[in-house]
């Protein structure tokens, strides 16, 4: 194969590219290794660069309040994750089969849900929640956190159905099996890796999320990330603790991302562009 | 079965399947909306009985809106963030994509990691950029002291706050770009380059010429995308400035979050959301019809 000049991996390139992701990276790999200092070493000048390790801040978080939020954040965002899928994954099927208006007024509908600021939710959210009595409970958070995620999911499953042969299904359907049938003997099989990609960016978005559940929350559905803020405005000298329960929210997303990172730039662009 | 029997059979699955996605999308998406627009057309307070249902003065809170300096200052400071924000991402993203686009192992190896930083929560973002800007702790400040040079400091500065947010949302969505940028110019044909080489173009030309109108329609989409997601910025400043100092760094969207949960003026903060609700609306819709255009077009 030949490459043109400007496209060729020469040494000097990947010198360049290699100090630029170290640049990039610092601030975060900074955040890294405080998580991993006491905090007499965090306030040592200079900052020693090779240090002793401990797990001081991660076991002293493992007995705070802080390990009951992390639960928090589990149950809200895996529950939300599977009431979207169960009801988005039909419907992108019935869409992707039936197709036409529909999928402009619902590219419109996600466009709502994804593009407009957060605020224009919450205080409709908020007053609603605070009549029915829904504010600081999983409950609450699972119910906005499944509305969001349910237009990401439609989104995302309509390519992966459009891809099955509907010769598959009609076949089947004449031999008199059920349209129901077809669709979870049949259909729903061939699309499980794509099942799992949209999972994953569900449970990613809900996990994610802080302005929600800092005003929907209180004490007792407070989530990972309102903790770790919280950290900050109470014990606010506590770095390590601060660093060590950032590296914690962060762990799952980073592990998880990577491992659908070909769906990402569809999840985040949802409603506009093809992905 | 006869035909007739599976056609029926199969329109009561459809409407089985889209009924309960339909009405969730109706609840989340239209309800919220009609009860924002109404709330902004109250005095609405938590502590004043009957304020929720006044509609005696429809329009006063829109009427306040231009003659208030907080709110016309919010869009200014959002106008700002928005701009620098968008033409960084947008500049250095094109930089890094351009650097990154080579075959080879090593280098799709690494491009992985150069998305940590749009991937990680926002919250942990802001929390990375508490620790930057912290001076007793701050690799920045160290480095200043060594140096003995003195640093303001920089997230309570009148003069450096709002560079000091942009900074941050700069890092933490130049990944975005980055990833678009680079998907468009992998489906640039070598060809193209190739002709360009041979007709003894330089690399700035070949760039100029070939590699920039191809790109420049993406280049667009994802800024829109960006301009549109920078309305959001919310976590960067709860953390790092608060708004502040003053009113520097107090965006719209924070502007409303303040009036609505801190200073517990519901019908007011709704009309400020209302009115960025529209700016955003306006904005998404010229998107979907670009989006739109450029699917017709290929």
């Amino acid at each position: 194969m030949s490459e043109p000049s400007a496209r060729s991996a020469t040494p000097g390139r990947l010198v360049a590219i290699s100090v630029t992701l170290l640049v990039l990276l610092s601030p975060f790999l900074w955040l890294l290794q405080m998580s991993f200092k006491s905090n007499d070493q965090i306030l040592q000048f200079p900052p020693p660069l090779i240090f002793t390790p401990t797990l001081e801040n991660y076991i002293s978080l493992w007995h705070s309040a802080f390990s009951a939020s992390f639960v928090n954040s589990l149950l809200s965002a895996s529950f939300s994750t599977a009431f979207a899928l169960l009801l988005g994954v039909p419907a992108a099927y019935a869409l992707s089969r039936w197709a036409g208006r529909g999928k402009h007024a619902l590219s419109f509908a996600i466009l709502v849900t994804r593009m407009a600021p957060p605020i224009a939710f919450t205080i409709p959210f908020f007053l609603f929640y605070r009549w029915i009595g829904l504010l600081d409970t999983i409950t609450g958070l699972v119910l906005v956190y499944t509305s969001f995620n349910l237009p990401l999911v439609i989104w995302m499953m309509q390519p992966f159905f459009d891809t099955i042969p509907v010769s598959l299904e009609e076949a089947a359907l004449v031999d008199g099996a059920r349209t129901r049938t077809v669709f979870t003997k049949i259909v729903l099989p061939m699309v499980t890796p794509g099942i799992a990609a949209t999972a994953i960016l569900c449970f990613l978005y809900a996990w994610n999320d802080f302005f929600f559940a800092l005003i929907l929350t209180r004490t007792n559905a407070r989530t990972a990330p309102v903790a770790v803020v919280n950290f900050m405005n109470y014990e606010g000298w506590e770095w390590g603790k601060i660093a060590a329960g950032g590296s914690l929210v962060m762990a799952p997303v980073l592990i998880f991302s990577l491992a659908v990172r070909r769906y990402l730039v569809s999840g985040l662009t949802a409603g506009a562009v093809k992905g | 079965m006869s035909q007739g029997g599976i056609e029926q059979e199969r329109r009561s699955f459809i409407a089985f399947a889209l009924t309960p996605s339909l009405i969730v999308l109706f609840a989340i998406a239209v309800l919220p909306a009609i009860y924002l627009v109404m709330t902004s057309l109250t005095p609405f307070q938590l502590t004043t009985p009957g304020s929720a249902t006044d509609f005696s003065a429809p329009l006063r809170n829109y009427d306040l809106l231009p003659g208030d300096p907080r709110f016309v200052n919010s869009l200014l400071v959002q106008a700002k963030l928005s701009f620098w924000g968008v033409l960084f991402q947008v500049l250095i993203g094109m930089a890094l994509a351009l650097l990154l686009n080579v075959p080879s192992r090593f280098v799709e190896f690494a491009r992985t990691f150069f998305l940590i930083p749009m991937v990680l929560p926002p919250i942990v973002v802001a929390v990375i950029w508490k620790l930057i800007y912290t001076p007793d702790i701050s690799p920045l400040y160290y480095a200043a002291q060594a140096l003995h040079v003195t640093m303001p400091a920089l997230t309570s500065s009148v003069d450096f706050a709002l560079t000091a947010i942009i900074i941050a949302d700069t890092w933490e969505w130049l990944p975005f770009t980055f990833l678009m940028v680079l998907a468009a110019l992998q489906t640039i044909p070598d060809e193209y380059s190739e002709a360009a080489l041979v007709d003894g173009a330089s690399t700035l030309q070949i760039f100029w010429y070939v590699t920039l109108p191809f790109i420049m329609p993406i280049l667009v989409i994802s800024g829109m995308f960006r301009l549109i997601d920078s309305v959001k910025a919310f976590p960067l400043i709860f953390l790092l400035t608060g708004g502040g100092p003053g009113t520097v760094t107090e965006v719209t969207n924070y502007y409303a979050y303040l009036l609505a949960f801190d200073t517990n003026e519901i019908g007011y903060s709704s009309a400020v959301t209302v009115v960025m609700l529209l700016l955003v609306c306006g904005i998404s819709l010229g998107l979907v019809w670009m989006g739109r255009r450029r699917e017709s077009m290929s």
